[in-house]
């Protein structure tokens, strides 16, 4: 089976939606071959590489072969710097001043390698322009979404994350994406009734909502994360099953896929230039917490 | 029985990243078995770094399931914590207090529906 991307794959719904395309087209491939043509692709966002990466994880799982093909010079040069095309036989393109963040694929109970990486590339020895106080933000929120797959995903093909540093644009994209069974999925099942995807997402952002049923309450790390985003600026995008969420400048949309989109991605776009202390408006005292 | 237990919570993790609800989930074995004999803890997160909601969930908001909110606040304290970890922590103690809220209600209800089928 040969399947074409579209000539613009970017982190956007449109760029989700044809992620959902490509994995309900291979839906049934089974202990086959895919090619993915990149030929008609004219320009591809390099975060976009992470949800490609479960996308085609998950197909793979199915005993299938995958084959990239195609790839214009200026894409592979992308893909081979920030490493998506390694995973396919291609050699990486090593560069000091690389403004990417490396394509990982991590499982879940490998805790420690996602920490290593969060700590290499973010803030320190990653990525330079971004003040200390952001750097500590955008650790914590990218530990909250990993977290969360690693309770919520059930994903047994891991995770796959990357960055791309933006320098004109002072922009940091990150993006975590798994392989596993999805929000609605878990939202159907602690509910106990049908829900739609966008429904499902919307419920998890509300506060205190959680999927969780054991010991360990749930239902902070999606709203301390959408707060960040909120005061730096950004954006989130989350795609999941069916459902598409898209947070910027304070307005949110929830919208359907028209594919079934595997497991879950969550994309950050973070403003670099920001300079907020990001500290609290009002101290409390270790006395009036319990 | 009154003198007070340092946990640290670095040493426990053996990090000063505190980014796992697993590991949140060893300093709530350490601490829960002393608050049921009666000692008063604290915890100290001294030389933690990153701490994140996950964590502070299976450490800390876990006991609320556990123990009356009284107890808690007569022997548990923390320290060595940042304005931006407390006001955090505080975040995940009031959703605690609510989700165990919330779970004994669902539970009574769940309990109700079972008991009509009997």
């Amino acid at each position: 089976m040969i399947h074409y991307l579209p000539p613009n794959l970017l982190g956007n719904f449109r760029g989700f939606e044809d992620l959902a395309i490509l994995a309900e087209d291979a839906r049934e491939l089974f202990s086959n071959r895919l090619e993915v043509d990149f030929s008609r692709c004219a320009s591809f966002d390099p975060n976009m590489a992470a949800p490609l990466g479960a996308v085609l994880a998950d197909i793979a799982d199915r005993f299938n072969t995958i084959e990239i093909v195609g790839v214009p010079t200026v894409i592979e040069r992308i893909l081979r710097k920030n490493r998506f095309l390694v995973m396919y036989g291609y050699s990486p393109i090593e560069e000091e001043t690389s403004t990417a963040i490396p394509l990982r694929r991590i499982q879940l109970s490998d805790e420690g390698l996602f920490a290593e990486y969060i700590q290499q590339h973010i803030g320190g020895k990653g990525i330079p322009s971004i003040s200390d106080a952001l750097g500590r933000v955008l650790r914590q929120s990218i530990f909250e979404v990993f977290q969360n797959a690693v309770i919520h995903s059930q994903s047994r093909l891991g995770v796959f994350v990357c960055g791309q540093f933006l320098p004109l644009e002072q922009r940091l994209q990150l993006t975590v994406a798994d392989a596993g069974i999805g929000i609605q999925a878990n939202v159907r099942q602690f509910l106990g009734r049908e829900v739609s995807a966008p429904d499902a997402l919307r419920w998890v952002l509300e506060a205190g909502n959680t999927t969780k049923i054991g010991a360990q309450p749930g239902g902070v790390g999606l709203k301390f994360l959408k707060e960040f985003i909120s005061l730096n600026r950004g954006k989130l995008q989350i795609a999941s099953g069916r459902g598409y969420y898209g947070f910027s400048d304070n307005d949110e949309t929830f919208s359907g896929l028209t594919g079934d989109f595997p497991g879950t991605t969550v994309n950050l776009q973070i403003n670099s230039a920001d300079t907020n202390a990001y500290g609290s408006k009002y101290e409390i005292s270790p006395d009036d917490i319990f | 029985m009154s003198d007070e237990i340092v946990v640290r919570v670095f040493d426990v993790v053996g990090s000063p990243l505190c980014v796992s609800a697993d590991d949140g989930q060893s300093v709530h074995d350490k601490v829960a078995p002393l608050l049921r004999e009666g000692r008063r803890v604290a915890m100290s997160f001294d030389k933690v770094e990153t701490l994140i909601s996950a964590f502070l969930n299976a450490a800390i908001g876990q006991l609320y399931g556990e123990f009356p909110e009284e107890r808690i606040r007569q022997l548990l304290s923390v320290r060595d914590m940042t304005n931006e970890d407390l006001v955090l922590l505080k975040r995940v103690v009031d959703n605690a207090k609510l989700y165990f809220q919330n779970r004994k209600q669902f539970d009574q209800a769940w309990k109700e529906e079972l008991g009509d089928e009997e």
